[in-house]
């Protein structure tokens, strides 16, 4: 090697911009550059020949000097970077500052073992920069996330926490050290989630918000975080940055609600099921109440027809008690021949059985069951015709007034049951008035229209009014209801039935006809029967027939069936009595085979209850042979036969008990009309 | 098939070549020591001799896609390319643990190429170096270069080496500051070298046991 090639040599190695140490096959120093020298203070002179560790006795060389023998003694190159191994060399910068630098240790020449090269690179200026550009960003970066309330986590592709924030720190419990490296599966309870989350945040890049997991901090206690992750990149390597937000006071508060609705909802359930059993139990009250009720009503009904029968059976027997006693006294003077007062008795037994005859009436009526016998009345008349008996039954103490309308329209009922009716109002009007008062009857005619007639319960049409008004203590509402229900009354047990109005319902309202109770508390009460308007002629002469007696002619014929053999003799006496001739038939089989027989007939008299035959169809046979047969149905019962449609042309009925009179005067006025 | 071609190592060859990569990879875990300041432990669980294409299936089985390597080449007596090789996802915490500190994710990145390099420039040349030695052969070694990518572009073949190469497979497991980062050790091989390395392991084994040693067979 010439001096000039040395020269050239120490020249070129004196440009380099870096440093050059070239040691020999010991580790001696052979060649060291004008960069060297400057840098590290030792002027070349000053370290030919020495070890590194000549130059440098305070250094802890151990790095290069392992380097060196590497590439002495295998040829191995060596990389020494400021990063792993900081101002491996004391190195300064022309204005003094440390010097930064990276170190290559490299074998020289063909074969290894000859001498070794270390080349030295000043980083100074890179990593100066490089530093700033890093602190101007970290800056920006920790105002963010070191301030940050939530756990922000960088998360490699690994599953590795690489980056913790300080509230990471304080959320999980673990020193950053700790964290950092740290396998992030481990932070979590619900690990499976959260991997799988991490996996495609980072592997499918797919953002997450919003995910809720279960955290375990360092102590074990477990903490409610919301998570949201998404995914970023340095070089080729993805990382995820998530964020997890504590939700334990939002739970709590979300506990604390679900469980205040829980509550509320046990509470609406308890409630509807409380509902329900209360009206559970609502029904079976009032399902037992209604028993009750219904028992009770029974056991009343029990007590009145106790009542209605006792007194009835008291009245009958107090009847009885006349027939019989007349009877008696009637059978001992014929049997002692002293026969000259002997009417005055039958008179009495007469009356008592009429009574007795009435009393039945009423009982039917009652029962509704009356066969009624419509005839045209004026009510003015029959009110006139009672007006005395009236003024007797309600005592001198009341006054009486009856305010009758002129030309009142007649009406069409049974005139019996109509006094009745007024009389049973006047006893109660009595009643009502202890003290005294006014008892007033007007009559009136009056056109219902739709709604009156409606409120009424009857058709619109022409009615007469008759209105029964008293100045007593009148009824209240709950009274006012059930006045007309049988056996109800107010009375004292024994003075009443209970009957009297309930019969009036029944006579009005199977006449057609209405009954309205008008009544205040001790403001008195009117009582309205609105009857409907009979258009036709009054039959006078069916008032006059009872009370006369006329001997008929000779060659009439009555047939008489009648299974009860004192009825049937009775009725055939009172026809020989009238000079008719009479048929006798036991049963409705023998009356229609005289009925089919050429015998003249005039006049059928049957019972409508015949053992085998039903009188209607005694008739209808007899009618179909005999097209002018007039029939007279006798009946004591007779609902079918109650209304008048039952009745054909030429037909009447006669409700048993009937006097004798009264039978002999429908025969002759059947027959005569005939 | 050239690509399939490979040296049969007897058992007590193998056994040798562990025994020399041993020595090897504890002297690079003193040299990282110096380094990093903290106890380092490498070990060796298994070493094998595999064709490219086992050693390509291997990385692919075991390993997710992205991988990352320190590779320096070598050229001497045997000549071929070493690498250390991570999986990518492990290199941040290979060099957290070299570096140890509470470095941000940033710091890391940045340092993450250099650390890696002078990392494996450590382990590599242990093994590299220890190797030679033992032989007593010398050889050249470059200096180290960091790759990213997959183990069939790792091990693709050098391009002025025609003939077919081997993979001196070495599993090795990497333990430092309580982490624990499994990689591997792999070196490509052409065929003279592995001939050559095939006879230094007979004379390591001679030397070692002083008795002469005849291997059964120079290639299987």
């Amino acid at each position: 090697m010439s001096a000039n090639a040395d020269l050239a040599e120490d020249a070129i190695l004196d440009a380099v911009n870096g440093g050059l140490i070239v040691l020999d096959q010991d580790a001696r120093i052979l060649r060291w550059n004008a960069w060297m020298a400057f840098a590290s203070g030792h002027p070349v002179a000053s370290v030919l020949g020495k070890p590194l560790t000549g130059v440098f006795p305070d250094l802890d060389l151990r790095r290069l000097t392992t380097a060196v023998r590497a590439a002495l003694a295998s040829g191995a190159s060596t990389v020494i970077s400021r990063t792993l191994n900081p101002a491996p060399l004391p190195l300064r910068t022309r204005s003094g500052r440390t010097l930064l630098h990276d170190i290559t240790v490299s074998p020289v020449g063909e074969r290894s073992g000859a001498a070794c090269l270390i080349f030295v690179t000043d980083v100074t200026m890179a990593t100066r920069r490089e530093k700033y550009l890093r602190d101007q960003q970290n800056a920006r970066y920790d105002a963010i996330v070191e301030n940050a309330p939530d756990v922000i986590l960088s998360i490699d592709s690994g599953g590795l926490i690489q980056m913790a924030n300080s509230a990471a720190v304080s959320q999980f419990g673990y020193a950053m050290g700790d964290l950092i490296g740290k396998s992030s599966s481990l932070l979590f309870d619900t690990a499976g989630d959260w991997s799988s989350m991490l996996q495609a945040v980072i592997n499918d890049a797919i953002s997450f918000r919003s995910c809720e997991l279960i955290a375990v901090r360092k102590d074990g206690s477990l903490s409610y975080v919301e998570a949201s992750a998404s995914r970023w990149n340095i070089g080729s390597q993805g990382f995820a940055t998530v964020i997890l937000r504590d939700v334990n006071e939002r739970r709590a508060v979300d506990a604390a609600l679900r469980c205040s609705e829980a509550l509320a909802r046990n509470a609406a359930i308890a409630l509807a099921d409380l509902n329900q059993t209360l009206e559970q139990r609502v029904d079976e009250r009032t399902a037992q109440l209604m028993k009750a009720e219904e028992a009770l009503r029974q056991s009343q009904k029990m007590e009145a027809i106790g009542q209605l029968t006792g007194g009835i059976a008291h009245d009958f027997n107090n009847l009885l008690q006349g027939i019989t006693g007349a009877l008696h006294v009637i059978q001992k003077r014929i049997s002692g021949g002293r026969i000259g007062d002997i009417d005055r008795f039958a008179a009495g037994a007469l009356e008592s059985a009429n009574r007795a005859a009435s009393l039945t009436h009423r009982l039917l009526a009652f029962s509704r069951q009356q066969p009624i016998d419509p005839r045209p009345v004026n009510v003015n008349q029959l009110i006139a015709s009672i007006e005395e008996l009236l003024r007797r039954t309600i005592g001198e103490t009341l006054q009486m007034t009856v305010m009758s309308a002129d030309d009142l329209w007649l009406v069409r009922c049974d005139a019996n049951q109509l006094e009745n009716a007024i009389l049973n109002l006047a006893i109660n009007a009595r009643d009502a008035m202890p003290d005294g008062g006014t008892l007033l009857f007007e009559t009136a005619n009056a056109v219902l229209d739709t709604g009156q007639a409606r409120s009424r319960e009857v058709k619109q049409g022409e009615y007469v009014r008759l209105v029964v008004t008293d100045t007593g203590t009148g009824m209240p509402p709950e009274i006012q209801a059930r006045i007309f229900e049988p056996f109800f009354t107010t009375k004292p047990i024994g003075k009443g039935t209970g009957l009297g109005l309930s019969m009036i319902y029944g006579f009005v309202r199977q006449s057609e006809g209405s009954v309205r109770v008008d009544s205040k508390t001790g403001k008195g009460t009117s009582i309205e029967i609105c009857l409907p308007r009979y258009r036709g002629d009054l039959e006078v002469h069916a008032e006059e027939v009872a009370g006369r007696e006329r001997r008929a002619g000779s060659d009439e014929v009555v047939l008489v069936v009648e299974d009860e053999p004192m009825v049937r003799v009775l009725v055939v006496e009172v026809l020989k009595d009238l000079g008719y001739y009479a048929l006798e038939a036991e049963t409705g089989t023998a009356a229609i085979r005289i009925l089919r027989s050429s015998q003249r007939i005039d006049l059928l008299v049957t019972d409508l209850g015949l053992p085998d035959i039903g009188g209607r169809l005694v008739a209808e046979a007899g009618i179909a042979t005999r097209q002018n047969l007039n029939v007279l149905f006798m009946t004591g019962y007779a609902e079918k036969a109650a209304g008048s449609a039952f009745l054909d042309g030429g037909m009447e009925m006669i409700t048993k008990p009937f006097s004798m009179d009264e039978l002999a005067a429908r025969i002759r006025e059947m027959i005569e009309r005939n | 098939m050239t690509s399939a071609f490979s040296i049969s190592l007897s058992e007590l060859e193998l056994d040798a070549l562990t025994e020399l990569v041993n020595l090897g990879v504890s002297g690079a875990a003193l040299s990282l020591r110096e380094m990093v300041h903290e106890e380092v432990v490498l070990s060796v669980p298994k070493v094998a001799v595999v064709t490219r294409e086992q050693a390509i299936a291997t990385l692919g089985e075991q390993e997710s896609k992205r991988l990352v390597a320190v590779q320096q080449d070598f050229a001497g007596d045997i000549s071929g390319r070493a690498l250390l090789i991570f999986p990518e996802t492990k290199s941040m915490e290979l060099v957290r643990a070299v570096v140890g500190g509470n470095l941000s994710l940033e710091d890391i990145a940045e340092l993450e190429q250099e650390a890696l390099a002078e990392t494996g420039n450590v382990l590599l040349n242990g093994c590299l170096g220890t190797i030679a030695n033992n032989l007593q052969r010398s050889l050249r070694i470059s200096l180290p270069e960091v790759i990213y990518g997959d183990g069939a572009e790792f091990f693709a073949a050098i391009p002025s080496r025609e003939s077919g190469y081997s993979v001196l497979f070495i599993h090795i497991n990497f333990a430092v500051r309580n982490r624990d980062i499994r990689g591997y050790i792999a070196m490509l091989l052409d065929i003279p070298s592995q001939l050559a390395l095939k006879d230094l392991i007979g004379a390591f084994i001679e030397r070692t046991t002083g008795q002469v040693y005849v291997p059964s067979s120079n290639v299987g």
